[in-house]
């Protein structure tokens, strides 16, 4: 008993720093956020008339909200999609040997280490649709006839941005997963492969479900970190064509630093973050893995 | 059985091949690139194998640029935010992984989900905050914005390395006579070196490549980092491509330096069973 609450105090010691430090730059400004969206404030560091819940009820009855709703949704199932073929075909693929397999696991996720912007910059030149070279190789080998713009229709430039932004954290995902491969017992294997089973088999029965504490964490701040893409949409297409690539985020960022509602920013960002944490209480109560230790 | 192992390499070789062609390529391309006469970035035929080599764009950014101030800017702020995050989550990685104290699991937990603040929903809220405490305009407060962002996935990762510590190597420290301080920084620290290392790396990723809140907390030309000075280029209505793409391999080039010499333990530390 004496042992248990001198864990408790030492525990608690330890971690208290690292937890200070979060909940302030978290709770403050979401106590501020909460605030103002109480107000009707419409220029930084003046006081706005107090309106109750207004902000919230007209909220829900624009169509720019529910846009960026929908867009952010799609955004999430797009690129949990595209990241899991990604990562699942790298990670799968440097588990076997072949040579060159150190460097290849050490360098594929250059992607990631580079600032977004210089992903932004790379992938820029590359779709560009005056001089790129994607579309250079896709006119040579004949799938297309002209030169297409990848960000000038709505559905183009959303696929575009969803396969830009998987580029840049498959490769991340793709070690994770490699993580959960590696924890696997060998044995399991080679004692499948006497009973008879094939590769597919394996995959389905011994590596999927051994990958579960990974793709759990994958799956919460996966899904997390998708939602709060913000640079790599607002550098290439500023949310359009249309506002068809304006996610939650990047109409947040309209509405405050472009628009100057600052109330209607707060508003958002309050319902915002009252979705995400929704979802994570029943992703972690649902999907939480049983610790076996 | 055999033809098992042929289906088994011809899928290897395919996804080596798309592997290489998606994530690979763009690289090559970019920098050769650079490397490229204006004229020739720009050219609607493109052909792979570069056919100028010019030295030109590089002059212009390294030599007619901002590029130092801002290059100065992101270390400062990158090396501050990585020391701070790694002894925040050392200590509270310890805390969780050694002592199972009442809420343990539900810290744990808020640690991952705070993935779910952090991004532009913070934004609106910390600019005003930052503005009321004058901190805008100032290293510290994309030091404080960092550690947020890069802490709560370096605990989870730490925890895991502290995993792989056996148990009896502490406990014979403690029979001997040793203090918990002693054990941390005598045998913890030491064994985990390599998973502390990539943990670190990942910090200073993180910071390096943050745009988003380094754009609005500064506004001062001087205090700028490497993504906003590039984001800057990229608005332009007319790009500059070769002045463009010179900065952009130049920003990427410390981070890959920083790798080149630690890759291979952010890399193993990541994939050896790290993660559990």
């Amino acid at each position: 008993m004496i042992s248990v609450k001198k864990n408790n105090i030492e525990g608690w010691l330890f971690v208290s720093p690292l937890v200070i430090w979060i909940s302030l730059i978290i709770l403050v400004p979401i106590y501020i956020a909460f605030e103002l969206s109480l107000f009707n404030v419409k220029i930084i560091g003046t006081s706005g008339k107090f309106v109750g819940i207004d902000n919230y009820i007209k909220l829900f009855g624009k169509s720019k909200f529910l846009n960026a709703s929908l867009n952010s949704f799609y955004w999430i199932i797009g690129n949990a999609i595209c990241q899991t073929f990604f990562a699942f075909t790298i990670a799968l693929t440097i588990n076997y040997k072949f040579p060159g397999k150190k460097i290849m696991a050490n360098w594929i996720i250059l992607s990631f280490i580079i600032p977004t912007v210089v992903v932004v910059v790379i992938w820029k030149l590359m779709l560009s649709s005056s001089s790129g070279v994607i579309n250079s190789v896709l006119i040579d080998i004949g799938l297309l006839d002209e030169a297409t713009g990848f960000f000038s229709s709505p559905n183009k430039a959303f696929i575009s941005l969803v396969l830009i932004n998987s580029w840049r954290w498959s490769p991340f995902l793709a070690l994770i997963i490699l993580s959960g491969l590696n924890s696997i017992n060998r044995e399991m294997y080679d004692a499948s492969k006497v009973d008879g089973a094939n590769f597919v088999q394996q995959f389905l029965f011994i590596t999927f479900p051994n990958l579960k504490s990974v793709l759990f964490v994958l799956g919460l701040v996966g899904t997390l970190l998708s939602f709060n893409i913000f640079d790599i949409i607002w550098l290439i297409t500023k949310g359009g064509p249309s506002s068809a690539t304006t996610t939650l985020p990047l109409l947040i960022y309209e509405t405050a630093f472009t628009k100057f509602r600052i109330s209607q920013a707060a508003t958002l960002s309050i319902v915002t973050s009252f979705l995400l944490l929704l979802f994570s209480i029943i992703f972690i109560k649902s999907m939480a893995p049983k610790e076996d230790d | 059985m055999i033809k098992e192992n042929n289906i088994k390499l011809i899928f290897l070789s395919l996804s080596l091949l798309l592997i290489i062609l998606i994530f690979f390529f763009p690289f090559f391309w970019i920098i050769t690139s650079s490397f490229k006469s204006p004229e020739e970035i720009i050219a609607t035929s493109t052909t792979i194998i570069p056919r100028s080599f010019t030295l030109e764009h590089y002059n212009k950014i390294l030599f007619n640029s901002d590029f130092f101030i801002y290059l100065k800017n992101s270390l400062i702020v990158s090396f501050s935010s990585m020391i701070i995050s790694i002894i925040l989550s050392v200590s509270a990685a310890y805390g969780l992984h050694k002592l199972k104290f009442y809420g343990n699991k539900f810290v744990e937990y808020s640690l991952l989900v705070t993935y779910a603040f952090p991004g532009v929903i913070l934004l609106v809220p910390i600019y005003l905050l930052f503005a009321k405490v004058n901190l805008l305009n100032s290293y510290f407060a994309l030091i404080v914005v960092n550690v947020l962002f890069a802490t709560p996935f370096a605990v989870w990762m730490l925890k895991a390395f502290f995993k792989l510590i056996p148990n009896e190597i502490e406990e014979a420290a403690y029979i001997d006579g040793a203090s918990r301080y002693i054990v941390i920084s005598r045998i913890i620290v030491p064994l985990a070196a390599p998973g502390i290392a990539s943990v670190a790396i990942f910090c200073f990723i993180i910071s390096w490549t943050e745009y988003l809140f380094a754009s609005i907390l500064i506004s001062g030309d001087d205090l700028k980092t490497l993504p906003v000075g590039l984001a800057g280029i990229v608005g332009q209505y007319q790009i500059d491509w070769g002045f463009l793409l010179s900065g952009a391999v130049l920003a990427s080039l410390p981070v890959i330096l920083l790798f080149v010499f630690i890759g291979k333990y952010f890399v193993s530390g990541l994939t050896e069973g790290a993660v559990k």
